[in-house]
C-alpha cells in the first residue's frame, strides 16, 4: 500500500493535535481528574446570560461551559457527564421568562450554572423559588440578584464593588465628598451609588449619586453634575464603554489631578488601559471582585488552564468569567459529594447547594457559602489596582468591605462559624 | 344580532386555542403565546383605527406601556382583584388615548401618524427614566431591589390558565370591536373614511367620533399592556419603545387590518417568529428582515395583508366547488 505525502502530514498533524490537546489538559484539574471521558445519561443544567446592547454578559457562561466540559473529559460526575444548556435573553424580559420556563420547567434542569444578566434575575427569581431550583449566578449586576433566596453568585455586583472603592478613596486618597455616577435603574444604579452615599453618612462624609438616563447616557452633562456636587472624589459605577467616555470627557476638562478617581470593577478589564490615554495612568483606582487576572494562585491558574484548553480562543478572560468558573467549580464539588443517585433530583440537589458553607478559592477572599437565606452575598471582599500604562498593578490585598449593609450577611457568617 | 361567518370563524378559532394551546405547548410556548395574545390584542385596535377610518396610530405599543404601568401601580399600590385592576388600567389608557386624540385629531395621515409617534417617543423617555412600579412607596412606586410579588386572577394563577385568560380577554376586544361596527360609531366611521367633508354635511361630529375611535384603541391597548404585566409580574421599558409601535404597525398592515385573522397573524409574527428563531439557535434579529420583505409584498401585492389572501383563497375555493 502507498501512503502519499499528504496522508502522511495529515496523519503527523492529527497525532500532533491529539498530543497537544493531552498536554494542555495535563495542566488543568477538573471534578475526578480521571483522564476518561464521563459516559451515560447527562446530567441538565441549565444557564443564561444577556448578550445584546448593552452588552455581553456571557463570559460567565462561557467560563462554565468551559469547565463542565474539562469535568466531562475526566470522568463526569460519578461517572456522568454534564449536559450545559445556555440561553441568551437579549435583555428582554419577556425572552428571560420564557427561556427560564424552557430550561426549569421543560428541559427539567437540577440547577442554573454561571447565570449574567441585569435581566434575567429580576424576572425570573421568583420563578426559580416557586420551583425550588438553585441559580449559582456567575455575573450578577442588578439587586435582585443578591436578595433573593434562590439566587446565589460569586461576583460582588455594584454595590459592594462600589463600597469596595468608596473606602479605597476615603482611607487611601483622602475623600471627604464622593460623587457616585451610575445608572438610572433602580435596581443597578440607584441601589449601589445609594449605598455609596449612606457609606460616606456613616463616616460623617459626605456622598451624592449622578445617575445617568441608560438609553441615552450624557457624559458631559453627568460630568458636570458631579462637578456642582461639590464633591472632591469621583466614584465611577458604569460599564466599561461608558466608564472610557466618561474619562475621556473629564481628560478634556484636564480634572484628572483635580478630584481622586476610583470605579467599581467594570473597569476592571484588559481592554481598558488600550483605551484611556496615559493621561490616567496612576490616577484611576479600580475595585476587581475577585483575585487579578494574571493572579498565580493554583485556582485562577487552573482558570486559565481550562480556559486555554476548553473555551474558544475568542471567550472573555475576564472578572465574570473568573466567577463563572468558580460558580461551576463550586457546583461541581457539591454535586460529587451527593449520593450518585440523588444528582437528579432538584429538590435534593437545591438542599446541597444551600448547604454550601466554607468553600475556599485563592480567586475569592473569603469563604463561599449559601445557606438557606432571603439574600445571599458571601462575597464581599475585594482588591484595589491601579491603573498602569499597560495594564494594572495591585495596590491593596484582600480588604473585606464596611457598610450598614452587609451586618446581617456577617451575622450569617458567624452563625456558621465562618469568621 | 346576526353572527356573520367571520364571526363563526373567529368562535370556533377561540375555542380551539382555548382548547388546544394549555393542553400542547410547554412552559416556553405558553409564555410565548401569551406574549403573542397581549400583542394581538394591541393590533387589534391599530388595525381597526387604519381599516375603519384610515388613521395610522404610531403610538399604540407606548399605551400599551401606559396600561402595564397603571397595572403594576395598582397591584402594589392596593389589594383589589385583578380585574377591578385591569378594568382601572385599560380606563386609564383609553383616557391618556382621548386627551392624546385631541390636539391630533385636527391632524390627518403623515401627520396623525407622526404626533403619535412623537407622543410614544415622549411615553418612553418617561417611562425608561421613572421605570415600572414594582412595590415601592411614592408615585412612581419604585423599589431599588426585589419586585414585590404580583396577583393574578384567582381562577388563573398558573401560567397555562392566565393563558387561556387572556385569550377569552382577547376574543371580549374583538368582540368589542365588531360591536361598535355594526352600531352608530361604525357608521360614522364609515362615512368618515370615505369623506369627512360629506360626514360634517350630514351632522356627523368628526372630531367626538375619531375620539372615540383613539379611545377604544387606547382601552384596548391598555387591556393589552395589563394582561402583559400580569403574565410576567413586572415590565421592562424596553418593551415599549417607540420603534416597536411603528413595527407593530407595519405587521398589522402584513397581517391584514380588515380582518380579526389580520391581527392574530400579526401578534403570532411580532412575537412567536422571533421566539422560535431563538429556539432554534438562530438570530432573532433576521425576523426584521422576513417582516421587512412581507411588508413590501403586502404593499405590492396584497393590500389587504395574509389573512386577506387566505380569505380570498378560501372565497375562491368555496366558489369553484359550487
Amino acid at each position: 500500500m502507498k501512503i502519499n505525502n499528504n496522508k502522511i502530514y495529515g496523519y503527523l498533524l492529527a497525532i500532533g493535535t491529539v498530543m497537544g490537546a493531552n498536554l494542555a489538559q495535563a495542566d488543568v484539574s477538573c471534578g475526578q481528574n480521571t483522564g476518561k471521558a464521563a459516559s451515560g445519561d447527562a446530567i441538565k443544567v441549565g444557564g443564561i446570560h444577556g448578550n445584546a446592547a448593552p452588552g455581553d454578559f456571557s463570559a460567565a457562561t462561557d467560563a462554565a461551559a468551559a469547565y463542565f466540559n474539562c469535568v466531562n473529559a475526566n470522568g463526569g460526575i460519578h461517572g456522568r457527564p454534564i449536559e450545559y444548556l445556555v440561553e441568551n435573553d437579549q435583555w428582554n424580559p419577556e425572552l428571560a421568562a420564557q427561556v427560564a420556563s424552557k430550561l426549569v420547567e421543560d428541559e427539567g434542569v437540577v440547577a442554573m450554572v454561571g447565570n449574567g444578566s441585569f435581566v434575567e434575575m429580576s424576572v425570573n427569581a421568583p420563578q426559580y423559588a416557586r420551583n425550588n431550583i438553585m441559580s449559582m449566578a456567575g455575573a450578577c449586576a442588578a439587586s435582585e440578584c443578591f436578595e433573593s433566596s434562590n439566587i446565589v453568585s460569586t461576583n460582588q455586583g455594584p454595590l459592594a464593588s462600589s463600597i469596595g472603592a468608596a473606602m479605597y478613596a476615603v482611607e487611601e486618597l483622602g475623600a471627604t465628598n464622593i460623587a457616585c455616577i451610575g445608572l438610572a435603574i433602580p435596581s443597578v444604579g440607584n441601589w449601589s451609588c445609594g449605598a455609596v452615599e449612606r457609606y460616606m453618612t456613616s463616616k460623617n462624609l459626605q456622598g451624592s449619586s449622578v445617575l445617568l438616563n441608560p438609553t441615552a447616557p450624557d457624559v458631559n452633562s453627568g460630568l458636570l453634575e458631579a462637578v456642582a456636587s461639590g464633591a472632591d472624589s469621583i466614584l465611577i459605577n458604569l460599564p466599561a464603554g461608558l466608564a472610557i467616555a466618561f474619562l475621556n470627557s473629564a481628560q478634556e476638562q484636564d480634572f484628572g489631578d483635580v478630584y481622586s478617581w476610583t470605579s467599581s470593577t467594570p473597569l476592571y478589564d484588559a481592554s481598558v488601559p488600550g483605551a484611556l490615554d496615559e493621561y490616567w495612568t496612576d490616577k484611576v483606582f479600580v475595585n476587581a471582585e475577585l483575585t487579578t487576572l494574571d493572579g498565580q494562585g493554583p485556582d485562577n491558574q487552573n482558570w486559565l488552564a481550562v480556559m486555554d484548553a476548553f473555551a474558544n480562543p475568542e471567550d472573555p478572560r475576564d472578572t465574570f468569567s473568573q466567577s463563572g468558573y468558580l460558580s461551576a467549580r463550586f457546583f461541581v464539588d457539591t454535586l460529587q459529594a451527593m449520593p450518585a443517585d440523588k444528582i437528579d433530583d432538584r429538590n435534593a440537589v437545591t438542599a446541597a447547594i444551600k448547604d454550601i458553607k466554607g468553600y475556599r478559592s485563592d480567586l475569592i477572599c473569603g469563604a463561599y457559602y449559601v445557606g438557606e437565606a432571603k439574600r445571599h452575598m458571601p462575597n464581599h471582599a475585594g482588591i484595589m489596582v491601579v491603573l498602569k500604562d499597560d495594564g494594572f498593578e495591585k495596590v491593596r490585598d484582600c480588604y473585606e468591605y464596611e457598610s450598614p449593609y452587609f451586618a446581617e450577611l456577617i451575622e450569617t457568617e458567624k452563625s456558621l462559624k465562618l469568621r | 344580532m346576526k353572527i356573520t361567518r367571520s364571526g363563526y370563524a373567529g368562535i370556533a378559532f377561540t375555542l380551539v386555542v382555548f382548547l388546544l394551546l394549555p393542553a400542547v405547548a410547554n412552559g416556553q410556548w405558553v409564555k410565548v403565546f401569551t406574549s403573542a395574545a397581549c400583542f394581538t390584542l394591541v393590533t387589534a385596535g391599530i388595525a381597526f383605527m387604519y381599516s375603519r377610518l384610515g388613521m395610522v396610530s404610531l403610538g399604540q405599543v407606548a399605551l400599551m406601556g401606559v396600561g402595564g404601568w397603571v397595572m403594576l401601580r395598582m397591584n402594589h399600590g392596593f389589594d383589589f382583584p385583578f380585574e377591578i385592576n385591569l378594568a382601572i388600567a385599560a380606563t386609564v389608557t383609553m383616557l391618556f388615548g382621548w386627551i392624546l386624540a385631541l390636539p391630533a385629531l385636527k391632524m390627518r395621515g403623515l401627520y396623525l401618524a407622526l404626533i403619535t409617534l412623537m407622543a410614544a417617543g415622549g411615553i418612553e423617555v418617561v417611562l425608561s427614566t421613572y421605570r415600572f412600579p414594582n412595590g415601592g412607596s411614592g408615585f412612581w412606586g419604585v423599589l431599588p431591589s426585589v419586585a414585590a410579588p404580583f396577583r393574578r386572577p384567582v381562577i388563573a394563577e398558573s401560567d397555562s390558565a392566565y393563558l387561556q385568560y387572556v385569550i377569552v380577554v382577547v376574543a371580549i376586544g374583538f368582540a368589542l370591536i365588531d360591536l361598535h361596527r355594526r352600531a352608530a360609531p361604525g357608521r360614522a366611521w364609515a362615512m368618515i373614511r370615505r369623506s369627512e367633508a360629506a360626514a360634517l354635511a350630514s351632522g356627523i361630529n368628526v372630531v367626538y367620533y375619531k375620539a372615540w375611535a383613539f379611545g377604544l384603541s387606547g382601552l384596548l391597548a391598555g387591556l393589552g399592556g395589563a394582561l402583559l404585566a400580569g403574565s410576567l409580574g413586572l415590565l421592562d421599558s424596553a418593551t415599549f419603545r417607540a420603534s416597536e409601535s411603528i413595527m407593530l404597525f407595519a405587521l398589522a398592515v402584513v397581517g391584514g387590518s380588515r380582518y380579526w385573522l389580520g391581527a392574530v397573524i400579526a401578534g403570532l409574527l411580532y412575537r412567536v417568529l422571533p421566539a422560535l428563531f431563538n429556539d432554534w439557535g438562530w438570530d432573532a434579529d433576521l425576523t426584521l428582515v422576513i417582516f421587512g420583505v412581507a411588508l413590501l409584498h403586502a404593499i405590492i401585492t396584497a393590500p389587504e395583508g395574509i389573512s386577506g389572501q387566505i380569505i380570498a383563497l378560501l372565497s375562491r375555493k368555496k366558489r369553484d366547488t359550487t
